[in-house]
């Protein structure tokens, strides 16, 4: 026997002189590429999904004004949040139980619906017995069709269970038009490049709808440094809680745009508050330009029961605008402040490095220089890239950034050109809605 | 504490942080797979099975901690597969991998041929017992713990595998290869 440990051991030494190929690391990544992790109960997942579904992000999958129908969805639990959940307790969704199979056996069932003035939500279960319910492609934009139009998906989430054979999945639509009836929940299945399409129709019943809880007008309009504001109205329902608002009706922007100073409004911070104290949490919001102007949507969860009062605070607003800043440069400047629309730049030097030439900058945190031009002897430069940054807190709160943005080329007469500016306006402007 | 955040960064779906974990220890995995498959390219091809499925079920680790026992346990099931699939290619590839390695020793690449042979006859739950405990060192804990077997079970299969060996080898002869 010692003599078998002997030439095993012997043969661990010939072993041991193998080396880790090298290319180890690289067959690795290579073996993860394009893999698409599953996540369950995974926040970044859901986000993932929503912002895939559309550009409408609603993170909140709650839908509202339920119609009462006496029983609940069983298996959605997990996908649930707190209010949808205890509505699902009251039984109050509606049933339908439908399955379409697809011919590789894969299955969607449309388990049920609530339904309400701001949302149709569908919950719906993909199965796949193969055990590979990850991988099956359902195409990403799905839609309800109706006898007077259609309504598109505008975001949602699902979990899988562990054996990978299921996916439950909660989606929101836009509502359907108060007299359809009969709906058409359409999906499309792509097996081996072929599209095979998916159709469970329903009935709706609104005979038994809840009512809302508030709709309220509230007409309220703020002029702010540089934008307008106007508050329109507010929804609530037993699940969530919808404002309304516009930035600028069809004409101001029509009007924007053909004077050149187009405005775009990124981001809006809103804050609800119920009964002085009661901060209702933010579920996520939109900001679209179409046919009506600028509007937004802010939605927030359900109020409390006994509503007393309700605030509503604008407290910041990030806005892109149009511009027509030309700054003339000298090469050895050394600091120089300028200020468009409000917004301080600091110019504070300019450099020439190899063929490029430097300008290094400051301005607060939020604000971005969306589209600026160098224009080296009479030569339009486009900027190619920011190549060092620096963020530094002022003792007074606001934090100011230095960068230095980076041109290729140089010459003697140097104009920097800003045609677009990005910044934040901060208010907390707040005012009451009138809740009796 | 570096792996614990890799190991975060992977559960988020990082790519690149699960590579480096595996990485921070290529010398076990990649001895691990070759004490199994003994070649360069099974080898390979077990670790990237191993990593694929790794990345598609970190989230469900629950202990951080226990990242590399799980993922090495991974890895012996990635390689069992492989030798289920390739059975027959084991024997002649080490041949050559030790024609390489030792070229003048004509003596020693005999004999390692032979235990290799020898080895091949017993069954894959007792020659993976023999390779993880002599190849790799590994003690019967970490060998219980690795294939998911009782410490009772890994001793018994090592020594059955071993008395098996000395009868192949002592009783068949030398002169038979």
């Amino acid at each position: 026997m010692e003599n078998i440990e002997n030439m095993l051991k012997e043969r661990k030494k010939t072993l041991d002189k193998v080396e880790v190929p090298e290319e180890l690391g690289a067959r690795l990544s290579r073996a993860l590429n394009g893999k698409r992790a599953l996540k369950r109960r995974n926040n970044s997942w859901k986000i993932k999904v929503a912002t895939v579904c559309l550009a409408v992000l609603l993170v909140g999958y709650n839908l509202n004004t339920l119609a009462f129908y006496g029983k609940k969805l069983l298996g959605y639990d997990r996908v649930m949040n707190g209010t949808l959940k205890q509505l699902n307790e009251l039984g109050k969704g509606q049933l339908i139980g439908k399955s379409h199979t697809f011919q590789n056996g894969v299955s969607v069932t449309l388990d049920g619906i609530m339904l309400d003035e701001s949302q149709l939500l569908a919950f719906y279960t993909v199965h796949d017995p193969r055990g590979k319910v990850d991988s099956v492609n359902l195409q990403p934009l799905m839609q309800i069709d109706g006898l007077f139009g259609s309504y598109m998906m505008e975001g949602g989430q699902g979990e899988m269970n562990e054996e990978n054979t299921e996916i439950k999945w909660i989606m929101g639509f836009e509502p359907p038009f108060f007299l359809e009836r009969t709906l058409h929940f359409k999906f499309g299945l792509i097996d081996s490049n072929i599209l095979e399409e998916g159709v469970i129709s329903f009935k709706l019943d609104r005979t038994k709808a809840m009512e809302r809880t508030l709709k309220k007008t509230i007409d309220q309009t703020f002029e702010l440094e540089q934008t307008k504001i106007k508050f329109e109205s507010i929804l609530a329902s037993p699940t969530r809680t919808v404002i309304y608002g516009s930035i600028q009706n069809i004409l101001e922007l029509a009007r924007d745009q053909l004077s050149g100073e187009r405005l775009r409004t990124n981001h809006l911070t809103v804050r609800l508050v119920a009964n002085n104290n009661e901060v209702i949490s933010h579920q996520g919001g939109s900001i679209s330009t179409d046919i009506r102007g600028i509007t937004f949507e802010q939605s927030f969860d359900a109020l409390p029961v006994d509503l007393q009062a309700l605030h509503i605070t604008l407290e910041s607003i990030s806005v892109e605008r149009d511009v027509n800043e030309k700054v003339d440069l000298n090469r050895d400047e050394t600091k120089r402040e300028i200020e468009i629309l409000g917004q301080e730049v600091e110019i504070n030097g300019v450099y020439e490095s190899n063929d490029s030439t430097l300008i290094t900058i400051t301005t607060d945190e939020s604000t971005v220089l969306t589209k600026v031009y160098l224009m080296i002897d009479g030569n339009k430069v486009e900027l190619q890239n920011t190549v060092t940054n620096n963020r530094e807190k002022l003792p007074n709160g606001p934090i100011r950034h230095t960068r230095t943005l980076h041109f290729p080329g140089k010459g003697e007469e140097l104009t920097l050109h800003i045609e677009r500016i990005n910044f934040t306006e901060f208010h907390n402007i707040t005012f009451e809605v009138p809740v009796n | 504490m570096e792996t614990d955040l890799l190991v975060k960064k992977a559960k988020q779906g990082d790519k690149d942080a699960l590579v480096e974990l595996i990485m921070l220890q290529k010398q076990e995995y990649y001895k691990l797979a070759y004490a199994f498959l003994n070649n360069k390219e099974d080898a390979l091809d077990a670790l990237e099975d191993m990593i694929v499925i790794l990345y598609e079920r970190i989230d469900r680790l629950r202990k951080v901690d226990a990242f590399y026992s799980w993922s090495k346990t991974i890895l012996v099931n990635c390689c069992r597969g492989r030798l289920k699939r390739n059975k027959r290619i084991i024997l002649y590839d080490s041949l050559a991998e030790e024609t390489e390695l030792k070229k003048n020793d004509f003596n020693q690449k005999e004999e390692h041929l032979m235990l290799d042979t020898a080895l091949a006859r017993l069954s894959d739950k007792q020659q993976e017992v023999i390779r993880l405990r002599y190849y790799l060192d590994l003690d019967y804990e970490t060998i219980s713990h690795l294939l998911k077997i009782p410490l009772g079970t890994v001793k018994s299969r090592l020594s059955t595998g071993l008395k098996k060996l000395k009868k192949f080898l002592g009783d068949e002869g030398y002169g038979k290869y």
